[in-house]
């Protein structure tokens, strides 16, 4: 579903990503990690279309996203880390707006919207300006906004974060149930206990590389030698001499 | 003071430690700048120094004359700094975003508020103090002063500006505890945008062109000098005025008590707000981060009205009418607009065309002519104000439309479609009320109305396109964009397109008039010119919209955020 080849991101004359191959079939949910400034929202930029890759190619359920980029785009939900949004706007406004963007139509906007601004509490500010919102109420919209028009793809950059425990939750549940029904969750986060959760496999990203990919218990048993946990495991891979390349900065 | 200092490191390191851009663009930039704001300081200074120079020449009231205007100068100066300073107080005192962070640090209120009153005096007073700085100068060479005088000027401008800082930040900061700042400002800026348009109707319609009228210019002058100005000896105008005028005089020492007021009421002032900063800045700062408001409560779910539209136009129709009419300060702008209009449709009401020694049917035609450069010109200003911003107006949100399946190429030509109606209805309009003003020809009146036609896209089109180059995403005031490398190009573009078209249509339209008056069939070449002239105007007029869309259209492409 998601096919990221050879993917190559330079900035200047530091290099963020270094040739990436990356496969993440159907109804399968990929957490992304990785320490600060190893490439994370770069290459979750990259898949979403935000940015260029240098080189390399993105497709999106078959779909180049360099040469068809508005069909890729109608099949992916993005979900950023900081929930920047149009602040003269009323939640359901902005509903109302992405629904019109990706073509949902009225018929189905009304109720879905109502029961997703339900879903994730925020019934009760849906007619309100979204200048009046709290960082994890307006992270909570965009969640809403990212699944009106059931997208086949979920690109998630840092999901939990201002999100109390209860929305955490929930939300973990909801990535559960959209994967069940086929729905590719592709997730980058620092939150580890999160990627144990609910991570079908888990790709661990250093430098631009990708040094490690599986699942968690592959990750445990053949990087790890058995580590207890993906913490072990992480620490172990990003913080052993052979994952510190030389010449390299962290990406901006 | 050194804890002050500390405050405004994160303001002058990046100064102090930038590396020299030795990019060629940035060359240029630094180059088209400079001479911009060289060609207006030098223009301000040339104009003062006749003006002024003129006015000496008138016996008995000439010098009089000039001290009346230097008193209000400084009136109005002192308006304008104090507006310019509350402005920019609110924003750094109250609303700026590293405010969190600095109101986290272990440092009392008082430390913080010096420090923003120190960027408040910059801020808020270098461009006013830049460009009436050559008016002072022409007030030195024309009565012959030399260095005493710039010595004065420097001690009377440093404590004015720093005084009107100082009155402004208290102000501010009382004011604040009654109204939030976020509002407050809103409040504030209609206010003074509604005073000045009050201000320049009131000006306008006192028809000041009478002066250059030589029977009414004498009388004038004289009730001009007569007049008893109220300069109130509270005033810190009137100080600063006083201690200016001894020095032209050439008698400084009479002014030392005035520049001695101008400093010691800075320091009054200053007192004053430092004492209260530590019992009200803080308060007033956590009313503003609290002051989240209801909007309206329209029951959850219902149907709410929308535009006719379907898909991508709708969406991005219904988010730009909606943020623009929830934005006060768009209001005012609206205002602005509306009284200049009212002002040109004026002009052309008074113009005493039977004054003239041209026959009237040839006046008429001509200034119909150049009167689609001028309504061209409205819209260059009024596009600069709105088309301009309206991709960096999507500030961090932009995000949305690139993660969306809109194409950029899509989002601009929608942007550009909202503006481009409202835009041409604006100067079609413009176009018509004063053609029919002025009784021009049905042949004048047919070539202004198409010649607008065409050319609207094209100015829309440049300011789309160019705002589209480099957006600063980020900016608190993406109205401000225009006044940036890119919006000062799009003046200069937009100014050379309508000069270009206008210079086309100048040879056809001139000799198709003198075929008409003197009754004689325009000859066969002419024909051939004029269709010529005509396909010219078409393509530089498809160019002008296309080309900027295309460049604003790669560049967004390329553009990470």
């Amino acid at each position: 579903m998601i096919q990221l080849n050879h993917i190559m991101k330079t900035y200047g004359s530091h290099t963020a990503l270094h040739g990436l191959d990356l496969s993440v079939p159907a109804g399968q949910i990929f957490g992304f990690i990785g320490p600060n400034g190893a490439g994370k929202t770069t290459t979750i930029k990259i898949i979403g279309g935000i940015m260029a890759p240098t080189a390399g190619t993105v497709h999106i359920a078959g779909i180049d996203m360099a040469t068809d980029p508005v069909a890729a785009k109608q099949r992916i939900g993005f979900i950023p880390d900081r929930p920047y949004l149009y602040e003269k706007l009323t939640g359901m406004e902005f509903l109302q707006f992405t629904a019109d963007v990706y073509g949902v139509s009225q018929d189905v906007f009304g109720d879905k919207a109502v029961s997703l601004l339900r879903m994730f509490a925020l019934a009760d500010w849906g007619e309100e300006l979204i200048e009046s919102y709290s960082h994890g109420m307006k992270q909570r919209l965009i969640m809403c906004a990212a699944l009106l028009h059931d997208p086949e793809v979920l690109v998630v950059d840092e999901p939990m974060v201002g999100l109390d425990p209860v929305a955490i939750r929930m939300v973990k549940n909801l990535f559960r149930e959209l994967a069940a029904k086929g729905i590719t969750v592709f997730m980058s986060t620092h939150t580890l206990a999160v990627a144990e959760d609910i991570c079908d496999r888990i790709g661990i990203i250093h430098r631009g590389r990708l040094i490690a990919e599986g699942t968690l218990d592959d990750l445990r048993r053949d990087i790890a030698g058995g580590a207890p946990d993906l913490e072990a495991v992480f620490i172990n891979l990003t913080q052993s001499p052979a994952a510190d390349l030389p010449g390299e900065k962290a990406a901006p | 003071m050194s804890g002050v200092l500390d405050l405004l490191k994160p303001r002058l390191w990046p100064i102090v430690h930038r590396r020299p851009n030795t990019a060629t663009r940035a060359y240029v930039r630094l180059a088209i700048m400079t001479t911009v704001a060289g060609v207006l300081w030098i223009g301000i200074f040339m104009v003062s120094l006749r003006v002024l120079t003129h006015f000496n020449t008138i016996e008995e009231i000439g010098t009089l004359l000039n001290y009346k205007l230097l008193n209000m100068l400084m009136v109005t100066s002192l308006a304008l700094l104090v507006f310019s300073d509350i402005l920019t107080a609110l924003s750094k005192l109250y609303l700026a975003r590293d405010l969190p962070l600095v109101h986290a640090l272990p440092v009392p209120a008082h430390r913080i508020f010096l420090a923003r009153w120190m960027e408040i005096g910059f801020d808020g007073s270098w461009m006013v103090l830049a460009f009436t700085l050559p008016v002072f100068l022409a007030y030195g060479v024309v009565f012959e002063q030399g260095l005493t005088y710039g010595l004065v000027l420097v001690a009377v401008l440093l404590p004015f500006a720093l005084l009107a800082a100082a009155i402004s930040c208290l102000l501010v900061l009382l004011a604040v505890i009654v109204v939030p700042a976020n509002r407050m400002k809103n409040i504030f800026i209609l206010l003074g945008l509604l005073a000045f348009v009050g201000i320049y109707l009131a000006i306008r319609m006192a028809r000041p062109e009478q002066l250059v009228d030589p029977e009414v210019f004498d009388s004038v002058m004289t009730y001009v000098a007569s007049l008893q100005t109220p300069s109130s000896p509270w005033l810190p105008s009137t100080w600063a005025y006083h201690a200016l005028q001894t020095a032209l005089a050439s008698e400084p020492a009479r002014g030392l008590l005035d520049i001695g007021l101008l400093w010691s009421a800075t320091g009054l002032f200053l007192f004053i707000g430092v004492g209260l900063a530590d019992r009200m800045y803080f308060r007033g700062y956590s009313r503003t981060q609290a002051a989240g408001r209801k909007f309206r409560q329209r029951p959850f779910g219902t149907t709410r009205r929308r535009t006719r539209f379907t898909g991508p136009l709708r969406a991005l129709l219904d988010k730009e009418l909606k943020t623009f009419w929830r934005d006060q300060t768009q209001w005012s702008q609206i205002f602005l607009i509306m009284a200049l209009v009212v002002i040109y449709v004026y002009n052309f009401k008074v113009l005493p065309l039977e004054k003239s020694p041209l026959p009237t049917v040839y006046l008429q035609n001509l200034l119909a002519f150049l009167n689609m450069g001028l309504a061209l010109f409205v819209l260059t200003a009024v596009t600069a104000r709105f088309a301009f911003p309206a991709v960096c107006s999507e500030r961090e949100a932009f995000w949305v439309i690139k993660v969306s399946p809109i194409s950029i190429r899509s989002f601009l030509w929608i942007k550009f479609g909202i503006y481009f109606l409202p835009l041409l209805v604006l100067t079609e309009g413009l176009i018509v009320i004063t053609n029919t003003m002025l009784n021009v020809a049905p042949f004048m009146m047919w070539l202004s109305v198409l010649t607008v036609f065409a050319m609207v896209p094209g100015i829309v089109a440049l300011g789309i396109g160019m705002g589209a180059l480099n957006p600063n995403f980020r900016t608190e005031n993406p109205a401000q964009a225009v006044t940036g490398f890119d919006g000062l190009l799009f003046m200069v573009f937009s100014t050379a397109f309508i000069g270009a078209v206008l210079a086309l249509e100048a040879g056809p339209v001139y000799h198709y008039f003198l075929s008409q008056l003197r009754g004689r069939p325009l000859p066969t070449h002419w024909y051939l010119r004029t269709w010529a002239s005509g396909l010219g105007v078409v393509l530089l007029c498809m160019a002008a919209a296309w080309i900027p869309m295309a460049m604003g259209q790669r560049r967004l492409e390329r553009r990470s955020i």
